[in-house]
């Protein structure tokens, strides 16, 4: 497997539990959700292929999505997390942390034997 | 920035594009919604580069970001076509996504070829089932040079007879069947592996990964 494409996986692998943080704090637009990406990670998405992911959120239940008019002069469409995306979330939250912290343990334990 | 009519020409264009290519696989509800999500998105961008000198190209930045209409189109229908071909498992949503995979890349097609065979031979067997009780002289085996050549219906009746009596029935309702089964199987089989690529894709030039 090539560098970019596992960096590509790594990415993509996360953008949900990005996407869900985004709108953890409130409802957000799709053009918020990529900004508020873009202002605190790198992962910078191909803008019009996040409204299909949203899209797929929002059917699994996970987001929960509302048109809102007159806030702009054009309407926009506001995600925000349901009950059932606040326990998944939780649930991604604790696993993401356990996965770091145990590729953490592995680079030290690498480190360590290295010296 | 308040767009020219050249500017809100381009942005109906792309729109167009994308609404058109969305159309041929969702409902019509969702692809306004899509369209209308995909519209306020633009019109956001272009009112935040207020004040940018040249339209022409601060909209074209605009769309080259948001990715190429048939793509951003590609990527939605596929997202929600596969998957609920997948949970679901109902023949007519596994339909439309290999017809879907079928004609945006070039593995769906041939796969789609071969599930076309499977469904069409399984639903073969079961129609030669089904005629010969009706028309036992229409519905047999085909013979050739003494060695069987396969099952079929014919009319009007061939001039030489098919074999088989009554019994071909049975085994036709089982192969049928089996062949109905393990090509809806497939059918499945291959839908789950393209949403995981879908979601997962390995090939970094594609539109749907991250910049």
């Amino acid at each position: 497997m090539s560098r970019e494409t596992w960096q590509e996986q790594l990415r993509r692998g996360s953008l949900d539990l990005a996407i869900l943080l985004s709108v953890s704090s409130g409802p957000r637009y799709g053009l918020a959700i990529i900004q508020h990406l873009e202002a605190f990670t790198d992962l910078v998405v191909t803008e019009g292929t996040i409204y299909p992911i949203l899209g797929r959120l929002t059917r699994e239940g996970l987001l929960d999505a509302k048109w809102v008019e007159g806030e702009a002069p054009h309407a926009r469409k506001y995600y925000r997390l349901t009950r059932a995306g606040e326990l998944r979330l939780r649930e991604m939250k604790a696993e993401w942390l356990a996965f770091v912290d145990k590729i953490g343990r592995l680079l030290h334990a690498a480190e360590t034997s290295a010296r | 920035m308040n767009l020219s009519q050249v500017g809100e020409s381009r942005v109906n264009g792309y729109l167009f594009v994308f609404e058109r290519s969305l159309k041929s696989f969702l409902p019509i509800d969702i692809v306004r919604d899509a369209r209308r999500e995909i519209e306020s998105h633009v019109r956001e961008r272009v009112a935040a580069h207020d004040g940018s000198p040249n339209e022409r190209e601060a909209l074209e930045r605009i769309l080259a970001e948001l990715g190429p209409p048939l793509r951003v189109a590609q990527a939605y229908s596929a997202e929600r076509i596969i998957d609920e071909a997948v949970t679901t498992g109902r023949v007519v949503p596994i339909a439309r996504a290999v017809w879907q995979l079928a004609i945006t890349t070039v593995r769906g097609f041939f796969v789609g070829l071969g599930l076309l065979c499977g469904y069409l031979g399984g639903i073969g067997f079961l129609l030669v089932a089904v005629i010969k009780p009706f028309f036992p002289q229409n519905a047999g085996i085909q013979m050739k040079n003494g060695w069987p050549v396969g099952i079929s219906a014919q009319f009007p009746a061939p001039a030489e007879p098919l074999r088989g009596g009554y019994w071909i029935i049975p085994i036709c309702l089982i192969l049928g069947f089996a062949i109905l089964v393990f090509t809806h199987r497939g059918a499945r089989a291959f839908l789950g592996r393209s949403r995981n690529k879908l979601r997962n894709p390995r090939d970094p030039r594609d539109p749907s990964v991250l910049r």
